[in-house]
């Protein structure tokens, strides 16, 4: 049963529309990430999912009932997590427990568990206001889970950290997945190819491409050859395009990325091709085309 | 424990660990302090500054004990009432910029616990530093010129708490109106001096103006009467202050709260 289903969802900012009546739902004990590159409406969108934004029409089912408010179901990271610096950490997460009503004791009981999880505890008692980047971000994963919700979702969750604190990070969210749906954000397409299970890209306000990582992958996938030279081959690269069995040709530097519509046939022509003209090669590989080449075509296009 | 407990506990624990819970009441005591202490020792002043030349003939009448203390709530009416304003402008701005109203109100929190948890403790601190200021003031007032009967001044006290009530609910809204800190201290401060100017000017029309409790709170205090349109003021007022704080709550419910 879908745990979460948006139908028609638009909002509006003045004569701007951020998000353009969008359709989609999320399946429960999915980790589902939103792609797009920036101002594609990804954090509108979450932020109406979270109950922070009205949406402007459209409307938001959750478990298959209408829900009002989507809060308490709901523990929300924000792109840029903010705190009360003058609490310690556990001060912050016993008070985010309290506001989710939870009584004293379970609050605290809740946040000294929470703690261990995000390794915060030999920081607990110290003050919110000397806490490193990706720690607050931590903390901000702690407060999310601190009443159990239904849903995480995450905005930006890696974005902001170096590589570091994005391991810390990706490895905490591949445990929470185990027992919470995800939905989180993100431009770093690797990411969400290392986690995902399921992916939503959003372009221009609209959701572009949806599905499971596998299924959108196996649909979109395509064969494509990679040459590297020594030097450029320019002269050359443009004149294969010529060739019935080449549909696209984009080069970068020393590299070029050929689309080919006859694998078989097209490799051994221009193998043949550049050992005919003694092109310096370097690197002749066969290999299939990423996420990050699928997202590219969605976003140009 | 309701969330509206919760967060008026974390307001009166910030003011704890900020000081502002003390250093407000204390500056409320030096200058509630200051007047009667003076007053008193006015001619040993002159006398140390040696400024009046030889022959000068001055009389000096010693000041009565509630003169004494309607001097003490004017100072509480210019700088009382500028410090409560510094103090309480980023009540609600200076968490929406940062961002952390948003992470509060992520929590299911109904936007109006957080406003009125916020007014109270603002009125918490108000009412404190006021108290105590004026028990200070009065019992040096006693100390050093003349005991001021109690009921006369717990009467003024209580009068006069009104119109400080109304300054920071009035900052509350403008806090929650605008972003900047400045510029809430400033419109706040302009608002309740412009106030206090036009009721003083056009005294016959306003009866009804918040302004005019400071004006009963002296009548109380030199005459033990209250003034006939004090009830149409107190209703007034406190209708005024609740319409601010439902417009502090709309206004705040409108507002987008994570950047």
């Amino acid at each position: 049963m879908a745990l979460l289903k948006a139908s028609d969802l638009v909002k509006r900012f003045g004569n701007a529309n951020a998000v353009k009546g969008i359709n989609f739902h999320i399946e429960e004990g999915r980790c589902v990430s939103l792609l797009g590159p920036n101002g594609a409406g990804k954090t509108t969108t979450l932020k109406m999912l979270s109950g922070l934004l009205e949406p402007t029409s459209g409307s938001i089912d959750f478990k298959g009932k209408k829900a009002k408010d989507l809060r308490p179901f709901i523990g929300y990271l924000p792109q840029y997590p903010a705190f009360y610096n003058w609490m310690s950490g556990k001060e912050f997460l016993v008070f985010a427990g309290q506001l989710a009503k939870l009584n004293r004791k379970e609050a605290e009981k809740r946040s000294e568990e929470l703690l261990e999880r995000v390794s915060l505890t030999n920081a607990k008692k110290r003050k919110i206001a000397g806490y490193s980047g990706g720690m607050k971000q931590r903390l901000g994963l702690a407060q999310a889970l601190i009443h159990r919700p239904q849903l995480l979702i995450l905005d930006e969750p890696v974005s902001a950290l170096d590589p570091l604190g994005r391991r810390e990070v990706l490895d905490m969210m591949r445990e929470i997945k185990e027992e919470t749906t995800i939905l989180f954000s993100t431009h770093v397409l690797h990411d969400a190819e290392e986690i995902s299970d399921d992916i939503l890209i959003m372009h221009a306000g609209e959701i572009a491409i949806s599905g499971s990582l596998e299924s959108v992958m196996e649909a979109y996938r395509q064969p494509i050859l990679q040459i590297e030279f020594e030097s450029q081959a320019a002269d050359w690269l443009k004149s294969i395009a010529s060739y019935s069995f080449v549909s696209e040709v984009s080069i970068q530097g020393n590299k070029a990325n050929i689309v080919l519509g006859d694998m078989v046939n097209g490799k051994q022509t221009l193998l043949k091709d550049i050992v005919d003209r003694k092109l310096p090669v370097r690197k002749f590989e066969i290999s299939q085309t990423t996420l990050e080449d699928l997202f590219m075509k969605v976003v140009k296009a | 424990m309701t969330q509206w407990t919760v967060l008026y506990r974390k307001e009166m624990t910030e003011m704890m660990r900020n000081y502002k819970m003390i250093w407000i009441p204390i500056v409320f005591i030096l200058l509630g302090v200051m007047q009667p202490v003076s007053s008193y020792y006015m001619p040993e002043i002159l006398d140390t500054f040696g400024g009046l030349p030889d022959g000068t003939i001055l009389e000096m009448p010693t000041p009565t004990g509630t003169e004494v203390l309607m001097n003490v709530l004017s100072n509480y009416g210019m700088l009382g009432v500028l410090i409560l304003v510094l103090s309480a402008m980023g009540v609600v701005s200076a968490e929406r910029q940062s961002g952390v109203a948003g992470m509060v109100m992520i929590r299911a929190v109904p936007y109006s616990s957080y406003i009125l948890s916020k007014w109270a403790g603002l009125l918490t601190i108000t009412l404190i530093s006021l108290f105590i200021g004026y028990a200070a003031a009065w019992y040096y007032t006693g100390l050093l010129i003349e005991t001021v009967a109690f009921e006369r001044i717990f009467q003024s006290v209580v009068i006069y708490s009104i119109w400080l009530v109304f300054v920071v609910t009035l900052t509350l809204l403008f806090s929650t109106i605008m972003k900047g800190n400045g510029s809430v201290a400033f419109v706040s401060i302009f608002v309740v001096f412009a106030i206090s100017t036009v009721t003083s000017i056009l005294g016959k029309y306003m009866k009804w103006s918040p302004a005019t409790m400071t004006e009963h709170t002296g009548q109380v205090l030199l005459s033990g009467e209250l003034d006939s349109s004090f009830l149409l003021a107190f209703i007034t007022t406190i209708a005024i202050i609740i319409f601010l704080l439902i417009l502090s709550i709309q206004i705040f419910k409108h507002k987008e709260l994570l950047e």
